[in-house]
């Protein structure tokens, strides 16, 4: 499984919150929402989002499905299962404890 | 879930690849749309958009690694591709899947008898704590012992039941033998069926639980029994009953008498016998109540359970010192036994061996047989094997250029052999499923070899699991052998070398001769075994028996006696006027028969000579000790001899009035009776013998003289044989010389007795051919199965040879053609062309003539008549070897020599 705290990670957390707070999206939506968030803070190569994706699928942490989008074209949808809010709620709790402990070295630097 | 879909995606990868596609692309039309709204012109909205989206094909590939699951994708891709590679071929892919599958399906035809008959523990509940009790027989002085006796006398039984109460169970199952019952209703047909008896509380110690109804218990054990009860196999219950319960209850004549129905023991019980299954179980106290209290008669096995963490040694140390007194008792019945007899008996050990695999008559003779057949099936498999591995070979030299291509790829080694061991287990697999079926064919055939009329040998051959296996891992192993090589070889290609010329090829032959080789060795030992054991069947067929069993029916006839006791040398004493009736009826039955027209000759006899059957006692010459060894006695009726057509060389033949005769009674004795006993047949005419009787001497006395005919056995040299004439019996076998059919002569028969009376009935019909034909049954299963399969192996060598040398012719076309082109002649190039062949059937033949007399010397005692290097047998072999060798030569080196050096130079 992956390791923790890796950018991995980082990468997960953040889709998956996406994913939990906005509904169903398709990958393209699930990058603009992340740099909307992010105020393009976490820029990611857009492509590497997908394997991401996919690693997540098989996990079973999100489903997807095709369906027809808001502009009548066909699109994979991500949906968040519960699997994958649970995930979310411990992965988020250990990032908020790691980022607490990396601003404090950094701190007393 | 996740698993379902890899391995979903896996079987589709293109719909999953495509689908991968569709959603980058969508992503990134979104992305150029998005940046062309913010007025970039479309090549530069498309070039950002690519760039912020990164390397498609890697995330391509990287997504893929998530969502199918690759090691399966990898080998469904080898398997397509091994499956086109076939199809390309098809003469190839006919020839090895059909070789292989004969071998495989030979193999495990062979492996299912043998698991069958041999392996495969009885299913009883814990098999491994059954065991059988047996004791060394006796054997004549002199001659070899090893045999094992592993029958009891009732006595016996209750002796050794009582002193291992605490560490075992004890019960006793008699062998099982063939006798006539008829269903309760009034219409039933008369069937045989094969009975045994076993101890009230036998299914209880064996762990059977009854389908329906009750089995017995130690009600049954009971002495005198007034209860005739049975117990019903499950699948005689099936057949007979249609598995109705309502079976309970009602009666089932057996021999005769009635036995009501108590249940039915579970499914899948046959007894403790592979090969025999029994039909109807009966209470041992039902058997003949003398049986009972006599520790003379000896009627059954005795088998038993271990309490949990007894050894079966501490079953001997318990039973030894009860087995002992048995034996004093034995030999103090007997005080003109022979000292040397006397002493095996005393010395005598009960042995306690494993049971786990039941117990079986047929083992014994079939066992070794079996093995042997194995054996030679193993051999087929392997030159199978090599044959498909030459095969593959000179593929794989056609695919040379495929393969530097993959190599200069960068395909990995290990990569390229996994893909051509695919190939190699595809063929394997689909032979592997031919053989099977094959197999399914071809086993009942084998156990037909095993049986005889009278005694049908069952197997439960059944799809078992234990057979698949076998199946599947003979394929896979099979896989393994040929297909390693040849794709170790093939892959090793180096891309440089064959890209620039055929340099890279040279190193193929070798390891094809290699198999070449290989081959002929296993082929020639086949052949030579399979020689062996044709030539010792030929020899035992061609054996003069002393009588000639030609046109010669043999009639099982009973009639009806008054109430007798079961002892019939004690019979004449006891029954006086029974015994003169029924004399005059069998005297009666036999003239009437032999007026009959269409028949010659015909006279009767107690049992049937070659069936196993036979009394035996010393010989008593007046003045000198009892004889060491106990000869044959056999009751004959006038007649007998001119019946079987073994001259009388002196003396005169029986008369009716020899039975009633005074002490002493004449009698006939053959030459080896008359050289024994009485220095040749010129002195013993008038001589005087007698033979021990009950506490009495039975006092004979010598009137004729009859040649030497065989009685039990073809395979050792005639015995001495005292002919005694007939007393009266209701049960004996008439012999009828006729060239009627033996359908019609039945009826004839069937007709007399008929008319004579008092229940007169034919019993058994067969030929005295088959009956000597049934001693033979091992000598043809070996002659059958092995000659069969060297002709197999012999023809896969062939095929093989033929294979390498049109290879060789073609790959050596240019050489060929300039040597024609410079005025060789036709020999020269004929023998080019088999001149190394030549060397490795050479090295082929003297490996495999190794091979075969090491392998012969293990089974010698097969084997009748035949030497240790016997010349026939050799010659033969090596004559059919060379011939078939030279058949799959001519062809490639007809080739070769008409080779027209034009058009085999332009083809280059």
């Amino acid at each position: 499984m992956a390791k923790p705290n890796s950018a991995q990670t980082a990468l997960d957390l953040v889709v998956l919150t996406v994913l939990d707070r906005r509904g169903p999206l398709h990958g393209y939506g699930i990058a603009t929402a992340i740099e909307d968030l992010s105020e393009e803070a976490l820029r990611i190569e857009e492509g590497s989002l997908y394997p991401a994706l996919h690693r997540m699928e098989e996990l079973g942490w999100i489903t997807a499905g095709w369906k027809i989008s808001e502009t009548k074209r066909r699109a994979r949808f991500y949906r968040i299962t519960n699997t994958g809010k649970k995930q979310l709620a411990s992965e988020s709790a250990r990032w908020a404890s790691f980022s607490a402990g990396v601003s404090r070295v950094l701190r007393h630097a | 879930m996740s698993w379902l879909s890899r391995f979903k995606n896996a079987l589709r990868p293109r719909r999953l690849d495509e689908d991968l596609a569709a959603e980058m692309a969508d992503h990134l039309e979104r992305r150029v749309a998005a940046l062309r709204a913010k007025g970039l012109g479309s090549d530069e909205a498309l070039r950002q958009a690519r760039a912020r989206f990164g390397n498609v094909t890697r995330l391509h590939e990287e997504s893929r690694g998530f969502r199918l699951w690759a090691g399966l994708e990898g080998t469904l891709q080898d398997i397509r591709y091994a499956w086109r590679g076939m199809r390309k071929s098809p003469a190839f892919a006919i020839t090895a899947v059909l070789s292989l599958a004969l071998a495989i399906g030979a193999n495990t035809a062979i492996y299912s008898i043998v698991d069958a008959a041999i392996l495969r523990p009885l299913p009883l509940p814990e098999p491994d704590r059954l065991f059988l009790l047996s004791w060394p027989d006796i054997s004549d002085p002199g001659s070899p012992s090893g045999q094992e006796r592993d029958t009891f006398s009732y006595p016996e039984y209750l002796q050794f039941a009582a002193v291992t109460k605490p560490v075992a169970r004890l019960t006793f199952v008699s062998s099982p033998n063939r006798v006539e019952a008829q269903g309760p209703n009034p219409d039933a047909p008369l069937e045989k069926v094969n009975k045994a008896f076993i101890s009230g509380e036998g299914f209880d110690v064996l762990g059977v639980r009854p389908a329906v109804g009750r089995l017995f218990s130690a009600e049954e054990d009971r002495i005198p029994q007034s209860r005739a009860v049975a117990v019903l196999s499950y699948d005689y219950w099936r057949k007979r009953f249609q598995a109705d319960p309502a079976a309970v209850g009602r009666y089932l004549k057996v021999q005769e008498k009635a036995y009501e129905i108590v249940g039915v023991a579970r499914k899948g019980f046959f007894g403790v016998e592979p090969g025999e299954f029994v039909d109807v179980w009966l209470p041992g106290t039902l058997y003949e109540s003398r049986a009972l209290s006599d520790s003379g008669w000896h009627w059954f096995r005795i088998l038993g359970r271990l309490a949990p963490g007894v050894s079966r040694d501490q079953i001997q140390a318990r039973l030894q010192p009860s087995f002992h007194d048995f034996q004093v008792q034995r030999v103090s019945q007997f005080p003109t036994i022979p000292s040397a007899i006397k002493k095996q008996f005393l010395e005598s050990v009960i042995r306690v061996h494993s049971a786990a695999t039941g117990v079986s008559n047929l083992r014994k003779t079939f066992s070794r047989p079996l093995w042997i057949v194995f054996g030679v099936a193993a051999g087929v498999l392997l030159i199978a094997c090599a044959n498909v591995a030459s095969l593959l070979l000179a593929r794989s030299t056609a695919r040379v250029a495929e393969m530097a291509m993959r190599v200069s790829l960068g395909a990995a080694r290990a990569r390229l052999i996994r893909q051509m061991l695919t190939e190699s287990l595809l063929l394997s697999l689909m032979a592997g499923g031919l053989g099977w079926l094959l197999a399914r064919g071809i086993a009942p055939l084998l156990v037909s070899l095993l049986s005889t009329k009278d005694a049908p040998a069952q197997f439960v051959l059944a799809i078992d699991t234990r057979v698949l296996f076998f199946c599947i891992g003979v394929s896979s192993a099979s896989a393994v052998l040929f297909g390693l090589l040849p794709a170790w070889q093939a892959s090793g290609v180096q891309p440089m070398l064959c890209l620039r010329s055929s340099i890279g090829q040279a190193r193929r032959p070798k390891l094809g001769k290699v198999f070449v080789s290989v081959q002929v060795a296993c082929a020639f030992c086949l052949v030579l075994v399979g020689a062996a054991f044709l030539f010792s069947l030929g020899n035992l067929l061609r054996v003069d028996p002393g009588f000639d069993a030609r046109n010669v029916a043999v009639l099982e006839i009973t009639t009806e006696t008054a109430p007798r006791s079961g002892d019939p040398v004690e019979w004449n004493a006891t029954h006086p006027g029974e015994q003169e009736r029924l004399r005059n009826l069998m005297f009666q039955f036999q003239g009437r028969v032999a007026s009959q027209p269409g028949v010659q000759s015909a006279a009767f006899a107690w049992w049937p000579i070659f069936e196993g059957g036979g009394w035996s006692e010393q010989v008593i010459i007046p003045g000198q000790a009892p004889s060491e060894r106990e000869e044959i006695l056999y009751r004959v009726s006038p007649g007998y001899f001119a019946a079987l057509r073994t001259p009388l060389l002196a003396g005169r033949d029986f008369q009716p009035a020899d039975s009633s005769a005074r002490q002493p009674t004449p009698t006939i004795v053959n030459e080896a009776f008359a050289r024994k006993y009485f220095n040749g047949s010129s002195n013993a005419l008038g001589r005087e013998f007698s033979y021990p009787f009950g506490k009495s001497l039975q006092r004979e006395v010598i009137v004729g003289i009859a040649s030497d005919a065989y009685y039990y056995d073809l395979r050792k040299s005639a015995d001495p044989i005292a002919y005694l004439p007939t007393e009266g019996t209701g049960g004996f076998i008439l012999y009828v010389r006729s060239p009627l059919k033996l359908g019609s002569l039945t009826r004839l028969v069937e007709r007399e007795a008929r008319a004579i009376g008092s229940g007169t009935r034919v019993r058994e019909i067969t030929t005295l051919e088959t009956i000597v034909g049934n001693t033979l049954l091992r000598e043809k299963l070996l002659a059958g199965v092995g000659g069969t399969f060297a002709g197999f192996g012999l023809l896969l060598a062939a095929i093989g040879l033929f294979g390498l040398l049109s290879y060789s012719v073609g790959r050596r076309t240019k050489e060929i053609g300039i040597r024609a082109a410079l005025g060789a002649r036709r020999g020269e190039i004929v023998s080019l062309v088999l001149r190394d062949v030549s060397a490795l059937v050479g090295a082929g033949l003297v490996a495999g003539l190794t091979a075969a007399l090491a392998v012969m010397a293990l089974f010698r005692s097969l084997l009748f008549g035949i030497q240790k290097a016997d010349p026939l047998v050799m010659g033969t072999a090596i004559g059919l070897f060379l011939l078939t060798g030279l058949v799959a030569a001519c062809l490639p080196a007809q080739r070769a020599a008409t080779l027209d050096p034009v058009s085999a130079l332009r083809e280059e």
